[in-house]
């Protein structure tokens, strides 16, 4: 009964870059080697980030757990504990809770081609896949990554954006909605990327990540082209507290996005009755 | 924890005795009068002040295992390393004559806390905490515990119950923590005789008598809520009622929804859980201004969503009502347990 379920650990910031004007990717280590030891996680999964003096939220794990002992994690500054956090520099200190939720099945992956569709700061959930993926890359078939953000500015990213690009055994596309001087690539949602890819419904495991109306339309769009319910997979957003199934702020129906989910197929994301 | 439950007696005349005895290892928590000559659960310090023919407090007494504001950690920082350290709370206390109805309420918020991953600050405190319910001979006026099967009397669950028997209290000990409380007091109690047991099954017998029909009909409530069959149109009507101000969670026995915030400055924080409420906006809106229950009805159907649907009642084995009737008193807005259920079994708000 010692390990409390509210008790952080203490991680350090090992280093910060900016992504975007508004957010950054935090390179985080944990002050004591066992609990970096004791911290296993899946891609998928999230951990409760105290700020202290700020209170706490979530924020997805961005790095993949087959390169252990730091982990990233990308946050967009937009409120007042992320105010706080983007003011913070490496060796400065916060609170770890978790790793929480499911994840995604990567076991269930294996051998499947894979298409990954992210919108914005959805990414970050998905980019923790897409390493573990290209870390071991040899067991699956082919990966193809779709990405759209506002604006050219507003990719996160750019570097491993660039590697993505042009690494083979990886299909890589990105537009953006809006364009600005210097942009030669694609213009339009991400829904258009569709047709600059051969898609295989029935082979192919689909994971979706943005805000809630790209989500509708790219969701749609997979559906109309043959994707089944079940091969569709997205991580869901709610306020939470505990992160362990107790507040009820993330609570959809009997359900919980933060110990049922975040990761859930659209099968399961229908039959959510409250 | 559980045992043979066994059934004693002790005369009216030695439960100031009994009290006195609790009183010197234990911190007693009892109805008592307030400042305001209100009755209110609080910390006693002599057996005169506990009442034993009162109406139920409105502010139930979970607040004893769940404090609106409980600290949970204690947060240190100096030259920018931070210390962490659990806040527990090891109080031996006594909850001593609480209804039947506020026992079962405390006992479904340890259940929910015992649950995995369990929540050691929350069980620790509860651990210590022993309670002695004193059965409802008579019911109050606004309960209806008999539709969930939390009074008047408890046929399990209960640390101590008492019921009332004329010149004795009977006293029936569920637990070892009952145990415990009985024994530092062992000569004042007798075992009871068959008779007095016999006569404590005639007395429930006629509290439920009391009770007229059925006044809340959580199952056909239920049928409906746990497949969405209540139509979106009678929660906008309903929570145009709703006043949002959280009354009804806050006075509600079974009610434990939480927010974490830090306290202090300075490099010295206290970690709090702080009751949140499920109908305040606020709840579920997210930081990117996204809030998946911007709507009052949207909100009003989460919550009863939790209390009587069947999804929540396979999880808990209960509804999360345990029918106090504290909600009838408190919701200006005429939106309480009994009249929505009442509502959901009709398809009808005020004939609408």
């Amino acid at each position: 009964m010692d390990n409390d379920a509210f008790l952080p650990q203490i991680a350090r910031i090992d280093a910060v870059r900016d992504e975007t004007p508004d957010t950054k990717t935090f390179t985080l280590r944990f002050r004591e080697p066992e609990d970096s030891k004791a911290f296993r996680f899946l891609p998928g999964q999230f951990v409760e980030l105290p700020v202290f003096g700020y209170g706490e939220a979530p924020f997805c794990i961005a790095s993949s757990p087959t390169r252990p002992d730091t982990f990233e994690t990308t946050i967009r500054r937009t409120g007042s504990l992320t105010d706080a956090l983007h003011v913070l520099g490496p060796g400065a200190e916060v609170g770890i809770r978790g790793p929480f939720g499911n994840g995604f099945d990567v076991e269930g992956a294996r051998g499947k081609d894979l298409l990954f569709v992210a919108g914005g700061i959805g990414l970050p959930p998905l980019r923790s896949l897409i390493r573990n993926v290209l870390d071991e890359r040899d067991g699956f078939r082919s990966v193809t990554i779709l990405y759209g953000a506002r604006t050219p500015v507003d990719l996160v990213y750019k570097d491993e954006l660039k590697e993505w690009e042009t690494a083979s055994g990886v299909e890589f596309h990105v537009t953006v909605d809006n364009t600005l001087p210097g942009w030669t690539g694609n213009v339009g949602m991400v829904p258009i990327l569709f047709t600059k890819t051969t898609l295989r419904p029935e082979s192919t495991i689909a994971y979706v990540c943005g805000p809630p109306i790209m989500i509708k339309f790219v969701v749609q769009d997979l559906f109309m082209r043959g994707f089944r319910e079940e091969s569709v997979i997205s991580t869901l957003e709610r306020m939470m507290q505990c992160g362990i199934g107790k507040c009820n702020h993330c609570a959809i129906g009997h359900r919980y996005v933060c110990r049922d989910g975040p990761v859930f197929n659209f099968k399961q994301i229908r039959e959510l009755i409250e | 924890m559980k045992m043979q439950p066994h059934v004693l007696t002790i005369r009216k005349r030695d439960a100031t005795k009994w009290l006195a005895k609790l009183l010197e290892s234990r911190d007693v928590i009892a109805p008592a009068l307030g400042p305001c000559g209100e009755v209110l659960f609080s910390k006693v310090d002599s057996p005169e002040q506990v009442l034993w023919d009162f109406e139920n407090p409105l502010p139930p007494p979970k607040q004893f295992v769940l404090p609106q504001t409980d600290p949970i950690v204690r947060i240190q920082q100096d030259n920018h390393r931070t210390e962490v350290a659990p806040i527990y709370d090891d109080r031996q206390r006594v909850l001593f004559n609480v209804r039947p109805c506020d026992a079962r309420g405390i006992a479904f918020l340890t259940q929910m806390h015992e649950m995995e991953p369990a929540d050691a600050s929350y069980l620790r405190r509860a651990e210590k905490l022993t309670v002695i319910s004193l059965a409802c001979n008579t019911p109050c006026r606004l309960g209806f515990c008999v539709c969930s099967d939390s009074g008047p009397f408890l046929s399990a669950g209960h640390d101590i119950q008492l019921t009332d028997l004329g010149e004795k209290y009977l006293a029936e000990i569920g637990t070892a923590k009952g145990e415990g409380a009985v024994s530092d007091a062992a000569g004042l109690f007798d075992a009871a005789t068959e008779d007095e047991v016999v006569r404590r099954k005639e007395l429930e017998a006629e509290a439920r008598g009391h009770f007229g029909e059925e006044t809340c009909h959580f199952a056909s409530a239920m049928r409906r809520v746990s497949t969405r069959r209540v139509a979106d149109a009678l929660w906008e009507r309903m929570s145009d009622w709703c006043l949002e101000c959280g009354a009804c969670n806050f006075i509600c026995p079974t009610c434990y929804c939480f927010s974490v915030k830090d306290r202090g400055c300075n490099g010295t924080w206290t970690r709090c859980r702080t009751w949140d409420s499920c109908q305040y906006a606020a709840f579920t809106l997210e930081a990117s201004g996204h809030n998946p229950r911007a709507q009052p009805g949207e909100r009003m159907r989460r919550r009863f969503f939790h209390k009587v649907s069947a999804q929540y009642y396979v999880r808990d084995g209960a509804t999360g009502c345990v029918g106090c009737g504290r909600c009838i008193k408190v919701c200006l807005g005429t939106t309480d347990m009994p009249a929505v259920v009442a509502a959901i079994r009709k398809g009808a708000w005020h004939g609408q």
